[in-house]
């Protein structure tokens, strides 16, 4: 159990900086959540902590100690990728433990060892087959296996869940959760998804432009987002700008009720959820341009006063409603974040 | 084009093999004779004996191939490496220069090289032939390696040495394996590449050094088509046999691997 | 990650190529000049280039190998895309088809030069057919085909080694394409010989001209096919270059030399043409 820190890193292919002095920290024994959208050198981190790439500069710290010159098989960090990168003449447990090979374990140690670790990712009785016998299921759950069993001091994972069908992801995830937390191994999960994310972690970060642009609890970024770039990619659609007054906040479709005073210029963002149905606080009345039914929800986009504000309602509160109808709906005034000034 | 056409185009590029086989069995076939009169292993029993000179041509032309195959694909590999998988500055020049071998005549090269070849006393010699022959079966080593390098996938190499394989490890239980069909193939290659060169060899070997297809062009000129039939069919096998295996072992090492 | 500095992966192969290749063009051009110290020739000399671009054989020679790199290379490109076109389709025994065909590709140039002589030559199993038939009655009577001042013979035996370079090349390519495009094409209206016109060909050329340089250089330059196959007039220039300097005369060695260099520098500046017209 060792505290990873990543502490100025920059890093550029060529002519375009990809990392501008990113600095993070995944906790001891804590599984923590690097996301952000592709290309925006998440991945490229997550090799620098493994010790694949050298960073233009910056310091790695692996419990306290300084590794950044450390060569990737004497770091204690071990990664996993994306694809699972299963060695395609080994079988599933010569896999398995191939990294407790290289460490010259003895021999009986190592079947134990793997032996153990199969049963723990489900894949018992597999062990003797070719990775091309597996299922991607199967797969990545043995890249888990051969990285785990290696007791790291710190595991990193590249989007572990993206070359997985939908309907493997969540059962994988709770597995990736599970042995996190059975083995209290510091993790750092590397993710382009949200949801996935904050389904994940206790702690995510989430990286914008090569570097860290708001980090906390996932909730915490969800509800309260430092600038629009955080709110849009965690799905806000909505910013009202305007000028706070005390608790009211004049805006372009009319004055709002505020939970909490603001004064002078800003902008205030809602998420599309918490535009509500009926009459409550902050009452407007909308003209529906579109509805747009997505199954377990329906999307609206409503005209107020000529600007476009989009709720995400349950079918059943959408029901009947047409393009041009005249509804009402409400903001939540605990729901309106101001969004701090730059 | 149509199958019946393709069959036609596929017949008519083998056709000049055809007549090797009755030539290597004939005992005098005369115009306007279809098929020899007399068949026997006469044509044979010449070039396997001390004057026919087969045998030691076999050796020399098969020691000569296979030292150049193996030196290349040695020298080969670091460079291929480099070209398939990194990008670097120079990369286009480096590229012309593995190239321009192979697009340089080769008697042209090989008359140059005489001075120098001469002052190192490696004219006529074994060393000498297989020195020159380098010069078009490494360009060929070179490119198809870094083929094959371009093909894998750096991550592979890089999840072995994550997971604790130092670099020479990671090579050998990884890279390795995975480019071991194309290797092989790449041998095969060299190896036929040396297996065909005539111009250096006649150059560089200055009547000391006595390959197949110098011997296959002696005995084509003084009209022992018998003799030279004989040869001929023995000059084909390697090829077939790669061609053979080719088409099974390597495709399906190579399927797999992708 | 600190990696192998790429210099020092590339070293074995500079450290062959570089003196071998560079060092046979530079130490030919010092021999084309006169200066071969080997044997005593210590001076330099414009001498053996003005004799070699004064005789009129070199000319007939430098024609004849055009020629027959010419003709050679449109034969195979024209022959090979239409190959690669038929067994691009599926049909009964495509796989063996291409197997067959793919079987010269192993086959040296010389022993497909012996068999083409054994084919085509006066006497030889197609002159046999002709007189079966009862086309011809004597070996005379058979249109010279081989050893002819119009090296038919030689064109031959390249267009059968290179039909399969060609087709094997534009193979990969047309299956790197996939019928997508083509299709695309006849749907939105083009008959089969448009689709042919504006999309595949034109997706073929970049390999088309690729093959067709290499097989031009190689039909411009090699000895041994034109040596087997060619009349003793004219001669192909590699051919001229090596009997200069095989001649008792060792005066003639530097113009043998020049004249090696000459071809070098046809078949490389061709080459060069085609990678620049294709940037």
């Amino acid at each position: 159990m060792s505290r990873l820190e990543l502490e100025g890193l920059s890093h550029g292919y060529g002519e375009t900086p990809v990392l501008q002095g990113l600095t993070l920290a995944a906790e001891a024994g804590a599984l923590t959540a690097l996301l952000g959208p592709s290309g925006c050198g998440k991945s490229t981190a997550l090799r620098i902590a493994a010790g694949l790439l050298a960073p233009a500069s910056g310091t790695v710290r692996i419990g306290g100690r300084d590794v950044t010159r450390i060569p990737p098989e004497r770091r204690g960090a071990v990664m996993v990728f994306q694809s699972p990168h299963l060695f395609p003449k080994m079988s599933v447990a010569e896999n398995v433990g191939f990294g407790l090979r290289m460490r010259r374990r003895p021999a009986a140690e190592t079947a134990r060892q793997v032996a153990a670790m199969l049963e723990r990712t489900g894949l018992e009785g597999l062990g003797a087959r070719r990775p091309a016998e597996l299922s991607g299921g199967q797969a990545q759950r043995a890249a888990l296996a051969r990285a785990l069993v290696l007791e790291p001091q710190v595991l990193l994972l590249d989007e572990p869940l993206s070359s997985l069908d939908a309907g493997l992801r969540s059962g994988m995830r709770a597995l990736i959760r599970e042995l996190q937390r059975e083995t209290g191994t510091t993790t750092l999960v590397v993710t382009h998804d949200q949801a996935e994310a904050a389904a994940l972690a206790s702690h995510v970060a989430l990286m914008l432009g090569g570097r860290i642009a708001q980090e906390g609890p996932p909730e915490e970024i969800y509800a309260r987002p430092v600038s629009a770039e955080v709110a849009r990619f965690f799905g806000a659609e909505t910013f009202l700008p305007g000028h706070g007054r005390g608790t009211s906040f004049s805006s372009p479709v009319g004055p709002l009720a505020l939970s909490a005073p603001a004064i002078g210029p800003g902008t205030l963002t809602i998420r599309p959820e918490a535009i509500r149905p009926g009459a409550g606080q902050n009452t407007l009345s909308a003209r529906l341009v579109e509805a747009e039914f997505l199954g377990t929800a329906t999307r609206l986009q409503l005209d107020v006063s000529g600007t476009i504000l989009t709720a995400l309602w349950r079918p059943a509160e959408a029901a009947g409603l047409s393009p041009g109808d005249i509804v009402q709906i409400h903001l939540p005034a605990e729901n309106l974040w101001r969004l701090p000034s730059a | 084009m149509r199958p019946a056409l393709v069959w036609l185009a596929a017949a008519l590029l083998l056709l000049p093999l055809l007549p090797l086989i009755p030539w290597a069995f004939a005992r005098g076939w005369f115009f306007p004779d279809l098929l020899p009169s007399r068949w026997s292993l006469a044509a044979w029993d010449y070039a396997l004996s001390p004057a026919g000179g087969l045998l030691p041509a076999l050796g020399v032309t098969t020691l000569i191939a296979a030292l150049a195959a193996t030196v290349s694909l040695a020298l080969a590999l670091p460079a291929a490496r480099a070209l398939g998988q990194r990008s670097f500055p120079g990369k286009g020049a480096m590229m012309l220069l593995v190239l321009a071998p192979v697009l340089v005549p080769g008697l042209a090269v090989t008359m140059g090289l005489q001075g120098l070849m001469t002052r190192a006393e490696l004219t006529g010699t074994l060393a000498g032939v297989t020195l020159v022959h380098l010069i078009p079966v490494l360009p060929y080593a070179t490119l198809l390696l870094a083929a094959l390098f371009s093909g894998l996938d750096p991550d592979e190499e890089a999840q072995a040495r994550s997971l604790g394989a130092s670099p020479a490890a990671a090579f050998a239980r990884v890279t390795l394996p995975a480019l071991s069909p194309g290797l092989a193939a790449a041998w095969a290659l060299g190896f036929l590449v040396s297996w065909s060169q005539y111009a250096p060899t006649l150059v560089a070997g200055a009547g000391q050094v006595q390959t197949l297809p110098l011997l296959l062009f002696a005995f084509l000129s003084s009209g022992r088509h018998d003799i030279a039939g004989a040869i001929g069919l023995v000059y084909l096998v390697p090829g077939l046999l790669v061609l053979a295996l080719a088409s099974r072992t390597l495709g399906r090492g190579l399927g797999a691997s992708r | 990650m600190r990696r192998a500095p790429t210099l020092l992966l590339l070293a074995p192969v500079l450290l062959v190529l570089v003196p071998l290749f560079g060092g046979a063009l530079l130490f030919g051009a010092a021999r084309s000049l006169g200066h071969m110290p080997e044997i005593g020739m210590d001076g330099w000399s414009l001498a053996p280039w003005r004799e070699v671009l004064t005789d009129p054989q070199t000319w007939r020679a430098l024609a004849l190998s055009l020629w027959i790199a010419a003709a050679a290379t449109a034969l195979s490109l024209v022959a090979g895309t239409a190959l690669a076109l038929g067994l691009a389709r599926p049909f009964r025994g495509a796989g063996l088809a291409r197997l067959l065909v793919q079987v010269n590709l192993t086959v040296p140039h010389l022993l497909a030069g012996a068999g083409v002589l054994l084919l085509l030559s006066q006497s030889g199993l197609a002159a046999r057919g002709a007189a079966a038939f009862g086309w011809i009655d004597a070996p005379a009577e058979f249109p010279a085909l081989v050893w002819d001042r119009a090296a038919a013979g030689t064109i031959a035996a390249y267009v059968v080694k290179e039909v399969p370079f060609v087709t094997l090349l534009a193979l990969s390519t047309l299956a790197s394409l996939g019928p997508g495009p083509v299709e695309a094409a006849r749907t939105t209206g083009a008959s089969r010989w448009q689709a042919l016109r504006f999309v595949t060909l034109p997706a073929l050329a970049p390999t088309l001209s690729a093959a067709g340089a290499i097989t031009f250089a190689f039909a411009f330059g090699a000895y041994e096919l034109p040596a087997l196959l060619g009349a003793s007039h004219p001669l192909a220039l590699p051919v001229l270059a090596w009997q200069k300097e095989t001649a008792t005369s060792l005066t003639e060695r530097p113009e043998a030399m020049a004249l090696a260099l000459m071809t070098a520098a046809v078949a490389a500046g061709l080459v060069g043409l085609v990678a620049r017209a294709r940037r």
